[in-house]
């Protein structure tokens, strides 16, 4: 049994460095390699072959997008299978070797990319030279997994794709007036469907055409392609304007709230030239998609945006674009919002958890972790809405874009129907069959008989003190549980006059 | 619609993918969750314990993603280790600084460094952490993927890594060889057994008013949520280690003095077994632990008779306890022509391939690949296939009815006769299930010789 007495904590040299090194908790944003695999995958006829250990194929390839994408799995990656051999003697060549000829004898027509992972890029595996010179070659993409994040990945990838798979490829290709082109999303993009749905429709009601949704709906012989259109539109401002620029089109950004939604679609309908045809689009979606947003404003729902507090932790697109919806167009009360790729002056997830466990704003937009955070925080009344990843989920439906007119009014329903929730939840309520043994009915008798107890202005502030932090919508029946134990409490104790000190002692 | 859009599949990428066809010889797809995450699983669950890992940003995220949702729901700590990190050879230092974030959540008793592939290629070593950080134990766990080949195995160096922190070493004999007495901390713990193994939570009640019949009890189930249970480890009358991986706990255990019954007690012959075996390890009075043996294995026989399935079955999972599984479907009256796993060959699976084989198995496969799996579906053309994800994927596509086993597995009982009915029952119930998997089969794929097969056979279960 080892000895488990606390000792005075030794100031090693290492321990003294240590305080300097850089900490997280919980990543929200994974590597370059997954960005790699996650975009050149969704291309059918590529297949990747990536030089790692089998855990690195494994979480990417299934266990993951299982829960981000709602795919089975991965088909087209396949691993080198690093072993401790492989590490610390022979090198990955003849791994990789391996699956190459296994797998062109399974899928001859594909275009076997292997790419580079931590632990291979670890061991310095650059294999680009020899897989060049085989016949036909094999292309090799390192992924500076050691060093970017996914989103300069993805928009480093998509870059090469087009260089490597478009550019050279491009002859007379007209450039088609109508066209455009949508760059994203990737595997791994939250909620990616229902936002691609949404700007569909939009680019078609400003009087577009989409040529190529790129990798998402493309094939790898596709990518010339890319030259075809007219204006691009990057989905995620995480990335994408690489490649964008590089194609030297105009581009625009898919939009999320009413505002930015109608400049979108005004600024596409003039860079294709159909001005009117957008101005005529807008006027019908106010009468058809945002109606409910009109309703809602007008009805007794909307008053309520305006005194309810929020927070948002995901990806920049919708961490951004929820602060304007629903902080600048709707008037609701911003806790902290952070974005990722993360900018100065946000809160990394150290800040967000010491956050949310002193205050839980009514509504938190985030990921698992902020799930965790709530939870560790005891948060009851705090609504929590899936809004970046990671976390387990499904969105698959088209019906639940945050971008565009059909996203605000999905946020905007979504929203209101917690908040019903919330109104269900805690109204007092009569129970049929009695908790814990006692007769049923009403809560107690303690409110009913507490006319003659006396609060002083010290209590009651003393009481207001203790639903501080609860959101505004809770307050209330937070207020009256509390309230209802004191005075219950002083009924037992025959006190008739409340002080601090009772309603300390009573909600000890 | 113009014409440019013709070419473009308007389609999500995973609908562009065709199934694998069978390929020749190769094996290329070893199967397997990350190794690692199997230490994750039964660490991050330990009440007290918090996690520092040193690794890469990608492994980090794959392997909190996971362990977030099936496992601990808790924080986990990590320092930032990129290109400029690792070459500045600052590892130890990054390690200590994450072990000391995780140390300050309240209540922690020990913290779990977990050092991944990197980390290990960068030298990180046991000598390298404190044994403390202040105040609170530090624990190394090392399971870079490349070395430990599944998760099973990395649950067994997790196991083990506490186990040689908490268990002391053999016991004392005197002059004479005998044992000095335990110390009693309630009832005596050497008429106790502990269960090493993931189990459904029933099984372990099941199990312990099996042993009171015999006048032994259950003292706990390894890996458990309290460090307490590794601390009595050491000085119970024996371990059973329910499934075969468990090889390095198993070696500390036995180096500690404390008797090893291998196997589990699934279905009739397994049950009788396992009983006998815990008997003899605890000196239980052997006419007592006969009589409670035959009763349970007569109980397993009745209920079996009472529930027969037919039909060939794979069983093909990643867990490392698919033998077990498969023996209890074959005394229930399924063919289970192909068993593999993903854990390698040992001395704990060869009474279980031994009575498989001897039981009309015509292959079980260690260290499998998905491409193996495959070529088997070839080969025995089975009714229902337990499988990997992937490979369900495949069946399914093939319009046989598949689960995925991991989750089938974990989600009800299946020791001794409680654990029977429960079981054979999903999957005589998956087996009646043919005609949904084809019709979904025909309705996605436009595919449909499974239908045509089954419509030569009466059908069992019609969807109307």
């Amino acid at each position: 049994m080892t000895e488990n007495v606390p000792v005075a904590p030794a100031t090693t040299p290492e321990q003294a460095k240590a305080s300097a090194a850089q900490i997280i908790r919980d990543l929200d944003t994974t590597s370059g390699y997954w960005a790699a695999v996650w975009t050149i995958c969704c291309l059918p006829d590529a297949h990747v072959i990536c030089d790692a250990p089998i855990g690195c194929f494994n979480l990417v390839g299934t266990a993951v997008p299982d829960y981000t994408d709602a795919i089975p799995h991965i088909e087209n990656l396949t691993p080198s299978v690093m072993r401790e051999q492989e590490v610390t003697m022979l090198g990955t060549a003849g791994a990789v070797r391996r699956a190459v000829d296994g797998l062109r004898a399974i899928h001859p027509d594909r275009q076997m990319i292997v790419v580079s992972t931590a632990e291979s890029e670890m061991i310095s595996s650059d294999h680009g030279d020899w897989l060049g010179k085989l016949d036909p070659p094999v292309s090799f993409y390192w992924s500076r997994s050691l060093e970017d994040d996914e989103w300069v990945g993805r928009d480093r990838v998509l870059l090469w794709l087009w260089k490597n798979f478009g550019q050279g490829g491009v002859k007379d290709q007209p450039v088609l007036a109508r066209a455009v082109n949508i760059i994203g999303p990737t595997y791994g993009c939250f909620n990616s469907p229902a936002d691609l749905h949404e700007i569909k429709r939009l680019i078609a009601g400003a009087g577009g055409v989409v040529n190529l949704v790129y990798p998402y709906e493309a094939a790898l012989k596709d990518t010339p392609r890319l030259s075809e259109s007219a204006v691009n539109v990057v989905l995620h401002r995480e990335y994408g304007d690489g490649l964008a620029q590089e194609l030297g089109k105009p581009f625009l950004h898919a939009p999320v709230g009413i505002r930015e939604t109608t400049d979108f679609i005004r600024e596409l309908g003039k860079l294709l030239g159909a001005g009117d045809q957008a101005e005529a689009f807008i006027e019908h979606e106010k009468k058809t998609t945002l109606q409910p947003i009109w309703d809602l404003w007008r009805g007794p729902q909307g008053d309520w945006f305006s005194t309810t507090e929020f927070a948002v932790v995901a990806g920049r697109t919708y961490a951004d674009g929820l602060v304007k919806f629903l902080g600048d167009e709707l008037g609701m009360k911003l806790a902290f919002a952070t974005g990722h790729p993360i900018k100065p002056g946000e809160m990394d997830n150290i800040a967000v958890r010491n956050f949310l466990h002193k205050r839980q704003p009514g509504f938190v937009f985030g990921s698992i972790n902020e799930k965790i955070y709530l939870a560790e925080a005891g948060a009851r009344a705090t609504h929590f809405i899936p809004a970046g990843f990671p976390i387990p989920i499904v969105r698959r439906a088209l019906g639940t874009p945050f971008m565009g007119y059909s996203g605000a009014v999905y946020i905007a329903q979504e929203m209101v129907n917690r908040f019903y929730e919330t109104v269900f939840n805690y109204l007092p309520i009569d129970t049929v069959t009695p908790a814990g043994g006692g007769t049923g009915g009403p809560p107690g008798p303690a409110a009913a008989d507490t006319g003659t107890l006396i609060w002083s202005d010290a209590a009651r502030a003393a009481l207001e003190a203790r639903v501080e932090g609860i959101p505004w919508l809770s307050r209330i029946s937070a207020m009256r549980d509390a309230r209802t134990q004191v005075e219950a409490y002083a009924l037992r104790q025959h006190i008739n006059q409340v002080t601090p000190e009772v309603v300390q002692r009573a909600i000890a | 619609m113009s014409e440019m859009t013709k070419s473009i599949p308007a389609e999500n990428p995973s609908s562009n993918h065709q199934g694998l066809s069978a390929p020749s010889d190769l094996g290329l797809t070893p199967q397997t969750m990350c190794p690692a995450f199997g230490s994750l699983r039964v660490l991050t669950r330990i009440d007290g314990l918090q996690t520092a890992m040193v690794t890469d940003a990608g492994c980090l995220y794959g392997l909190s993603f996971v362990t977030h949702f099936y496992a601990g729901r808790k924080s986990i700590s990590a320092p930032v280790l990129g290109t400029k990190e690792l070459m500045a050879g600052n590892i130890a230092e990054a390690a200590i600084a994450a072990c000391t974030e995780a140390a300050k959540t309240p209540g922690t008793k020990l913290v779990a460094a977990l050092s991944l592939c990197v980390a290990e290629t960068a030298g990180l070593t046991e000598e390298m952490l404190p044994a403390q950080i202040n105040g609170v134990d530090v624990v190394l766990i090392r399971v870079p993927a490349y070395a430990i080949h599944t998760h099973p195995e990395a649950k067994d160096i997790a196991i083990n890594a506490l186990l040689k922190k908490y268990v002391a070493p053999a016991r004392k004999t005197d002059a004479t060889g005998v044992e000095a007495p335990l110390s009693r901390e309630g009832p005596d713990l050497r008429h106790q057994v502990i269960l090493m193994g993931e189990v459904f939570p029933v099984d372990p009640l099941s199990v312990d008013m099996v042993l009171k019949k015999m006048g032994a009890s259950l003292a706990s189930n390894l890996p458990s949520r309290n460090l307490d249970d590794y601390r009595i480890a050491g000085k119970v009358g024996a371990i059973a280690a329910l499934h075969p991986f468990y090889t390095r706990s198993v070696a500390t255990l036995r180096a500690a003095g404390v008797p090893i019954v291998s196997g589990a007690p699934i279905g009739a012959d397994g049950s009788y077994g396992w009983i006998k075996g815990i008997g003899n390890a605890l000196k239980l009075d052997p006419a007592r632990v006969e009589e409670v043996a035959s009763e349970e294995r007569e109980k397993c026989r009745a209920i079996i008779q009472a529930n027969r399935i037919e039909g060939k079955v794979h069983i093909c999972g990643y867990e490392g306890n698919e033998l077990g599984y498969a023996r209890l479907l074959v005394e229930a009256g399924a063919q289970a022509l192909y068993v593999s796993t993903s854990i390698e060959k040992s001395l704990y699976t060869a009474a279980d391939e031994a009575w498989l084989k001897a039981h009309g198995t015509v292959e079980v496969v260690y260290r499998k690949t998905l491409e193996q799996d495959i070529r088997a579906l070839d080969k025995h053309k089975p009714d229902l296939v337990l499988g990997t994800t992937p490979l369900s994927v495949e069946a399914k596509l093939r319009g046989i009815p598949s689960m995925y086993y991991t989750n089938q597995l974990s989600t009800r009982p299946l020791f001794l006769s409680a654990g029977l009915a429960g079981t054979i029952s999903l999957i005589k119930d998956a087996l009646s299930r043919a005609p949904r998997y084809a019709w979904m089969r025909e309705f996605f794929t436009g595919e449909n010789d499974a239908t045509d097969a089954l419509n030569a056979k009466p059908v069992i279960n019609t969807m109307d």
